[in-house]
């Protein structure tokens, strides 16, 4: 009984950082689009949203691989699991507070890596495995992008800079639905298969599936695209605006440049395997795409506060997740522990959602 | 630390990307040059710089195609 309980739990607080995953991230794909007015709002998160639903069903080989190599399997138990997932969905909520874009895959990672230390200790994380899939690909994801978009957009202002602005911003707008469609379907297939590898774990460890293989089952294949796509729909506008409109005033031009630069790198990257947040990429880019026009135009006060939300992710959802699961530990081994801190953090957020609501529009209207 | 870095890896990640990069973004540059041009020629009445300039968008724009299908299938077979 208390097993099903905290299944019930893991799954939707699983769930539920789906939602956010693709509410924190939907700026990536749309941001520099509705920027420089190549679509709609409406119509950009409507695209969006459809293809990170698709990109879900597209394939499931990333789902087995989360927190691998950088976790000991044997600590992440459904109580870490969902320790870890509180961690990663607090933090993810405080930087959409702060309109800062940060990587939800670290937030992961940070969040499991802070309960696994807590539930098992220092044995449980595996230190190499972070600095090779966390720590360098967050140092080289923006790095690379900002070099890569600053050539693209000198490269594209020297070969279309004679002709009337008219025909070439047309030509980028049109340019960056299809670049906009690309980070959509790359996050979509990336990012639901976290939430679903981390449901098939609990399946596995409460004994519903065979640990022999990694099947994952068709409702939760479903259930994650859904509420990535929901997510990805309801739109995080404050992160939005900030890549869209704060980081540099970009035109059509830029928008594609850090756009279809991003998408480059992501897929080449993705390609030799080595996974990059693409939040990392596609902010690094469009700094990029700014600077290269001129350093100046970049509001670089901003582009710091971004970079410390980077650093923080990590050590952050850790200590969020080490002291979930340390409260938790409070209410013995059973579903009570989970149950408690599910309950008060959800009525947290509810009521500080709904007094917000209540006070006048939603935190999330308007682009 | 360093142990834990695959160099050649990453070596391999920061051209490969540049190249990618920098190529998906130009050649599509030289497709939206292509088109503006096409009006321009035509325009002036010069059909043979007009259909120069339509080959040289189409080329461009069949690279820009090809590189979003190469783009998919990465993310298929991911």
């Amino acid at each position: 009984m208390d097993g099903d309980l905290i299944l019930v739990i893991v799954v939707a607080t699983a769930l539920a950082f789906d939602f956010t995953n693709g509410f924190h991230d939907t700026a990536n794909a749309i941001a520099t689009s509705v920027s420089t007015r190549a679509l709609s709002p409406r119509n950009a998160v409507l695209i969006a949203s459809v293809l990170n639903f698709a990109g879900a069903f597209i394939s499931l080989k990333v789902a087995a691989t989360v927190g691998k190599g950088i976790v000991d399997a044997s600590a992440a138990t459904t109580t870490v699991v969902f320790a870890g997932l509180i961690g990663a969905i607090a933090w993810n909520l405080a930087t959409w507070y702060f309109g800062l874009p940060s990587s939800s895959s670290h937030a992961l990672i940070g969040g499991l890596v802070g309960a696994a230390f807590v539930a098992s200790g220092t044995g449980a994380v595996n230190g190499n495995g972070l600095i090779e899939k966390v720590i360098v690909p967050g140092l080289v994801a923006p790095v690379l992008a900002f070099l890569v978009a600053g050539i693209a957009i000198v490269a594209a202002y020297r070969i279309v800079g004679r002709i009337r602005p008219g025909p070439v911003n047309r030509g980028y707008r049109l340019g960056q639905i299809v670049s906009g469609s690309l980070f959509s379907l790359a996050h979509g297939t990336n990012d639901a298969q976290k939430t679903m590898g981390i449901i098939t774990l609990a399946l596995i460890a409460h004994g519903n599936l065979s640990p022999d293989r990694f099947d994952v089952p068709t409702w939760v294949i479903v259930s994650s695209a859904g509420a990535i796509a929901l997510g990805t729909y309801s739109g995080g506008w404050r992160i939005i605006r900030t890549m869209g409109n704060r980081i540099i005033k970009m035109d059509p031009a830029q928008g594609f440049s850090a756009q279809g630069a991003g998408a480059a790198v992501v897929l080449t990257a993705s390609h030799l395997g080595y996974p990059l947040s693409t939040t990392h990429v596609i902010s690094g880019a469009i700094m990029g795409a700014g600077a290269a026009k001129r350093v100046s135009a970049v509001r670089w006060g901003l582009a710091g506060n971004i970079a410390v939300a980077w650093v923080l992710t990590l050590p952050a959802a850790a200590i969020i997740g080490g002291i979930v699961y340390g409260i938790t530990e409070i209410f013995g081994n059973g579903a009570l522990g989970p149950l408690v801190v599910a309950v008060s953090f959800f009525g947290l957020l509810l009521a500080i959602f709904g007094r917000r609501l209540n006070r006048g529009p939603a935190l999330t209207a308007g682009a | 630390m360093i142990g834990a870095i695959d160099t050649g890896k990453l070596f391999e990640l920061v051209w490969a990307a540049g190249l990618a990069g920098i190529a998906f973004c130009g050649v599509f540059a030289v497709a939206i040059l292509g088109v503006a041009r096409v009006t321009d020629m035509r325009q002036a009445g010069r059909g043979a710089a007009a259909a120069l300039y339509l080959g040289l968008s189409v080329l461009a724009l069949v690279a820009f195609a090809a590189a979003v299908v190469f783009g998919i299938a990465m993310i298929v077979q991911k």
